[in-house]
């Protein structure tokens, strides 16, 4: 259906290349799962295999790509293209077009040369399939990230094409709605479509992946049945995150002495409007302690973590930091103890340089500008060689870490992290988390939200598990 | 959060008139807002409004961006005032004791009414097409536009830009939030206040053209605009929408026989 040979590309005013000389074939009715590090290419693999690099950007392209054996370049237009294949991309935000859900998906079913009767059948069955009944009469933008990710995948799926490319289509979804997707993506595939995919969590794709794609310096360095891909072990960790050993490395873990919890929560009760989000929560974290947070998509952790640098504050309830209450302290005050990095990095990047960037959070504090600071953070995450290049220029993994260290340069005592191995791969991810623990090593507490069970599982202390604003579960260390 | 120009789904008078109509109803309060210069004839107007708003159930949502409304008729009548003295003086801004500039900018009435009339035209233009835009979703206006065979692009785009004024205020709080976490504080003094504004709007423009790219890119791969469009859902003119036209008929004649011989009703 799709087929690539010795593509190579360069974006405009880059000089390096984003594909090198790859070659990949889609073969009707077959799933290729693209993997690899961020900054490999597989968004702008995505781009090729669906003529996008062709018709709408600049930039050096040489090599074929073919579309049901016809050359790219010979297709009309997008549009043209967009008969044969519907892409989903990874920002779903930026696809909710229309004012509420069924019109998002209804605009999308009407151009298609269906007969009225056809067009309210398939929007039921469409519908129904991505559970999105319920939502019907919502706005887009009031959605959760989740659910985004699903109404951008049903208007792509109306349009009823033969070969789908998604791009993380679940990198925002929780293990039940990445679940979910899969079995969608499942039913569509015994159907007979095409589907490539981009995607980090190769455990819930495995049971719909015939080939295995991993990428990386914008060629492919491994390709084939999953099994044979993962006998090299480089690969392997890179395809699936291994934390083993992390925790297990704590004999050399510095306990702070003192009474005082780092953050303490009691009664806490928070409602949006008339929304309620938490309700009479309490819970007491150790200095020193690694705590993940778990739970499903709008069981208000982010909520919960919020309150601790005071971005939000208790509707009723107490939230104390090492035994000052947080509604007697400013935020700035706040910033000293409590560092938070957020899911998205890119809400806070505005400098020219990395070093300027982490240089903001140092002058804010009154810490000094000192070269020393920066050069230790940056050291710390591994990004000491991009000291002087324009943050935004980064890969996501990259970004991440710049994120992490902008907050770390701070040196705050505890320090807090939303989702952050969102978008990245094995290996990074990895990275990631052992950033963290020598961080937890030094004597700050830890705190990160996520829905990766091993993380979890393989480097927390402690688990505690959010439902619905309440803690359901909170398990110590070894249990 | 107060949402700015955004569709309400309910069902209402408004909700279930066809586009057509309600342009027509906005071409009828543009063209009163144009000729009209009364304030009496214009709080009248105004008053029509808010009860349309009513029995269309969308009070609430209207008088959500009072605030706004408010704010900017407070600064067309100091504009007015400080611009276009007239009639009366009721005072000075600058009292007479003191030297040299003493007793300058007067305060007149003539000024105070231009300011009223100008903000009251404002009200009614900023309530009319509110009413238009949360009552009516972007998919009845493409085919009311193709029904006249009119360039749809243009309104697409206009009402899709609306659609993104949210997803800003929400990034905007984010990055906001961001910031604050990293110690932020916003500046004293006006240089201050606008350098501080630099950590929040780069991000916001930065993200929003990244953003920009993917949703025209999403328009071209969801493939409207191409092939025939089947009619499906169409909104039909209903005996309500019948009503309004006849009574946007007979106010705009009503409204061109008054200005004729009675014009100081309306001036």
């Amino acid at each position: 259906m799709i087929e690539l040979s010795d593509v190579s590309y360069t974006y405009p005013h880059t000089v390096q290349e984003a594909l090198h000389r790859l070659s990949l074939v889609l073969e009707k009715g077959r799933c290729i799962m693209v993997t690899g590090p961020s900054g490999a290419g597989k968004t702008t693999l995505c781009l090729a295999a669906c003529g996008i690099l062709n018709h709408e950007y600049g930039g050096k392209k040489t090599g074929l790509v073919t579309i049901n054996g016809k050359n790219v370049a010979d297709y009309a237009g997008l549009s043209d293209i967009a008969r044969t294949i519907g892409i989903v991309f990874d920002d779903a935000e930026a696809q909710m077009i229309f004012t509420t859900v069924e019109e998002e998906i209804l605009s999308a079913l009407e151009y298609r040369g269906l007969s009225p009767e056809e067009v309210e059948r398939r929007l039921g069955e469409i519908m129904e399939v991505t559970f999105l009944s319920a939502l019907k009469d919502r706005s887009p933008h009031n959605l959760s990230g989740g659910q985004k990710q699903r109404v951008a995948l049903a208007a792509t799926l109306a349009l009823g094409n033969d070969v789908l490319i998604l791009d993380e289509p679940t990198s925002e979804l929780d293990e039940h709605a990445t679940r979910r997707i899969v079995e969608i993506l499942s039913n569509l595939k015994r159907e007979g479509k095409t589907l490539l995919i981009v995607e980090h969590k190769f455990d819930y794709f495995n049971e719909i992946v015939d080939t295995l794609v991993v990428l990386e310096h914008g060629s492919i360095s491994a390709i084939g049945p999953a099994n044979d891909v993962l006998k090299d072990l480089r690969i392997r960790n890179m395809v699936i995150p291994d934390f083993s050993g992390i925790k297990n490395n704590t004999t050399a873990l510095v306990r702070p002495s003192g009474a005082l919890p780092a953050i303490s929560v009691r009664n806490l009760s928070y409602s949006y409007g008339d929304v309620p989000a938490l309700h009479d929560l309490s819970l007491s974290i150790s200095a020193g302690e690694f705590v993940a947070i778990v739970g499903e998509n709008g069981s208000g952790k982010t909520t919960l973590v919020r309150q601790f640098n005071r971005l939000l504050t208790p509707t009723a309830g107490d939230v104390v930091i090492h035994g000052r209450n947080t509604q007697d302290c400013t935020i700035t005050a706040l910033a000293h103890d409590v560092g938070l990095v957020f899911q998205n990095p890119d809400h806070m990047f505005f400098a020219d340089t990395v070093k300027d960037e982490i240089a903001f959070g140092l002058d804010n504090l009154g810490l000094g500008n000192q070269e020393v600071t920066i050069d230790a953070a940056l050291e710390e995450v591994g990004l000491l060689h991009t000291k002087t290049l324009y943050p935004r220029w980064l890969s996501r993994g990259e970004r991440q870490r710049l994120a992490i260290a902008c907050v770390v340069a701070m040196q705050p005592k505890i320090i807090v992290l939303d989702e952050p191995t969102t978008g990245l791969d094995g290996e990074e991810a990895r990275l990631v988390m052992e950033i963290l623990r020598n961080h937890q090593k030094k004597g700050h507490t830890v705190v990160v939200i996520t829905h990766n069970r091993d993380i979890a599982r393989y480097c927390a202390d402690r688990i505690i598990t959010m439902d619905q604003g309440r803690v359901i579960a909170d398990m110590p260390r070894g249990e | 959060m107060a949402e700015i120009l955004q569709y309400v789904h309910k069902d209402g008078f408004f909700h279930r008139l066809t586009p057509l109509t309600k342009i027509l109803f906005i071409i009828l309060i543009a063209v009163i807002c144009v000729f009209a210069t009364g304030i009496p004839f214009l709080l009248f107007v105004v008053a029509v409004l808010l009860l349309l708003a009513y029995i269309s159930h969308l009070y609430r949502e209207l008088l959500q961006q009072l605030r706004l409304v408010l704010v900017m008729s407070a600064i067309f009548i100091v504009i007015t005032v400080l611009t276009m003295p007239n009639g009366a003086i009721l005072g000075n801004l600058i009292p007479h004791g003191v030297p040299l500039i003493g007793g300058a900018i007067p305060i007149t009435t003539g000024g105070i009414a231009v300011g009223i009339v100008l903000a009251l035209r404002f009200i009614v233009l900023i309530f009319a097409f509110q009413l238009f835009l949360i009552s009516t979703q972007p998919r009845d206006l493409v085919h009311a536009m193709d029904h006249l065979h009119m360039p749809v692009d243009y309104i697409l785009m206009f009402v899709i830009a609306l659609r993104f004024i949210p997803t800003l205020q929400i990034e905007g709080k984010r990055i906001h939030e961001a910031q604050l976490a990293r110690g932020y504080n916003p500046g004293t003094g006006l240089l201050g206040k606008i350098r501080s504004v630099t950590p929040i709007v780069v991000p916001l423009v930065s993200n929003a053209l990244l953003r920009s790219n993917v949703l025209g890119l999403t328009i071209d791969m969801r493939g409207y605009r191409t092939g025939t469009r089947t009619r499906v859902r169409e909104r039909r003119l209903t005996s309500e929408d019948y009503l309004m036209v006849g009574v946007i008929a007979i106010s705009s004649a009503v409204f061109a026989v008054v200005a004729f011989i009675a014009p100081s009703l309306i001036y």
